[in-house]
């Protein structure tokens, strides 16, 4: 079937993408930047067209735990967030991951610490791939850096979800979000009648008891469970790298952005290559799994690498770890809700790699 | 020649604040007001109502379309 051309905002594009895609659940509560995704699903009203619930729960805990139960009935359900919003969740989160339970959670990243600004930033890199919550989990965390990848990532994170038992998170940023764009939609997809075999919906006599749960008291069938997890987790790092490479075929010189970062860099690579710096861009699409790979591979190749974020320097660190001292790794940054310009990047590439 | 007065009409509770509109006002009419909307947002405002010649740019380059432009002959 053909997709719909519509022109919509990020959030309103992963409110319509979750629609068709069949999702049964969505639980929420309002934070800008991400507010538009809970005003399109509660102005859509999908309850009367595919059956699928819409929610403004109390408060992002409780959207956390709703999403936990609609889940361990094997159900297809998302919550969204912004950054204060999320760190709310985390206890949930780690519940879930723990109960190994498939849901999707979007993140709207603003500027922190604390409430910070409502502007777009970066700064949850560290929150996404490396806990959040506590204990030994990992979410698979794929960055969005167009309108059509927050639509198109909606299905696939469910794909991923249900592949893995394991929930995932969609790391977008407020400019994302609220940027206007162009959005193929995919057709409307049923939901699903199938119940998996792990879900809790009453137990009928031919099979044992399905239990959900994250609480074992012997800490000895907690570690072959801990195992159990790493081996899922070393599974996903083997199997689910997702990156893009612009222009690296020829780089002396490599960025490493996501999201937004990414899009300004692409342009930094034009401007950097129209000055004779030959200048590649290594795109991570999914953050877990970080493409550790590639980057070590290229770092063979290349002079530098700058990782470009809007954060301090988080995802510089990955970078850093996969290259393993072969070549310098620097980060550069704006903070706070400010967006980098390609020409600020071009310079500080310059300035540290090609001084005098 | 008749001269052409603009005005502006901003959507604030839609605005997100993004300035494009204030970087094309060809006359500087446009300023981010200090208070913000429903959503936190300094959202645009004509601060220079007297200066609008009703040129439509920032109604063109809203991505959210909030601006709505009126222009009467004087």
């Amino acid at each position: 079937m053909e997709k719909e051309l519509r022109l919509m905002k990020g959030n309103e594009a992963v409110a319509e993408a979750a629609i068709r895609a069949g999702v049964d659940g969505y639980f929420g509560y309002p934070i800008t930047p991400q507010t538009e995704i809970i005003e399109y699903l509660m102005e859509a009203n999908p309850a009367e067209t595919t059956g699928m619930i819409v929610l403004q729960a109390e408060s992002e805990v409780a959207a956390i735990n709703m999403v936990y139960g609609g889940a361990a009935c094997g159900k297809k359900v998302m919550t969204s967030s912004s950054s204060p919003g999320i760190s709310l969740k985390q206890e949930g989160v780690s519940y879930i991951a723990g109960a190994e339970l498939p849901c999707l959670i979007v993140n709207v990243v603003r500027g922190g610490p604390g409430l910070g600004t409502i502007q777009p930033a970066q700064s949850d890199y560290f929150q996404s791939t490396k806990g959040g919550g506590h204990g030994d989990y990992h979410l698979i965390v794929l960055a969005p850096a167009s309108v059509q990848e927050m639509a198109d990532f909606v299905d696939l994170s469910f794909e991923l979800a249900f592949k893995y038992r394991n929930p995932v998170m969609m790391l977008s940023d407020g400019a994302i979000g609220q940027m206007m764009e162009k959005v193929y939609l995919s057709p409307q997809k049923q939901r699903s009648t199938t119940v998996p075999i792990w879900a809790t919906t009453g137990k009928p006599t031919t099979r044992e008891r399905n239990i959900i749960t994250s609480l074992d008291l012997d800490p000895h069938r907690q570690e072959i469970f801990n195992e159990k997890l790493l081996k899922k987790y070393n599974e996903i790092r083997e199997n689910e790298v997702r990156f893009e490479e612009f222009q690296c075929e020829d780089a002396e010189y490599l960025l490493v952005a996501y999201g937004t970062s990414a899009r300004v860099c692409q342009k930094s690579v034009q401007i950097a290559r129209e000055h004779g710096i030959k200048v590649g861009l290594l795109r991570p699409i999914t953050l877990f799994p970080f493409p550790s790979k590639r980057i070590s591979e290229l770092a063979d190749q290349v002079k530098g690498m700058l990782s470009v974020e809007m954060s301090a320097g988080q995802m510089v660190e990955d970078v850093q770890l996969a290259v393993n001292g072969k070549v310098p790794v620097y980060h550069f940054g704006r903070m706070g809700g400010i967006v980098t310009t390609p020409e600020e990047v071009v310079e500080n590439l310059k300035s540290k790699f090609l001084k005098g | 020649m008749a001269k052409i007065r603009g005005s502006i009409v901003v959507n604030a509770e839609r605005c997100k604040g993004c300035e494009v509109c204030m970087v094309t006002c060809p006359t500087g009419t446009i300023a981010m007001a200090k208070e913000v909307n429903g959503k936190g947002y300094n959202y645009a405002y004509p601060a220079n109502p007297d200066l609008c010649i009703g040129c439509a740019n920032c109604a063109m380059v809203c991505p959210d379309g909030v601006i709505t432009v009126y222009k009467t002959k004087i």
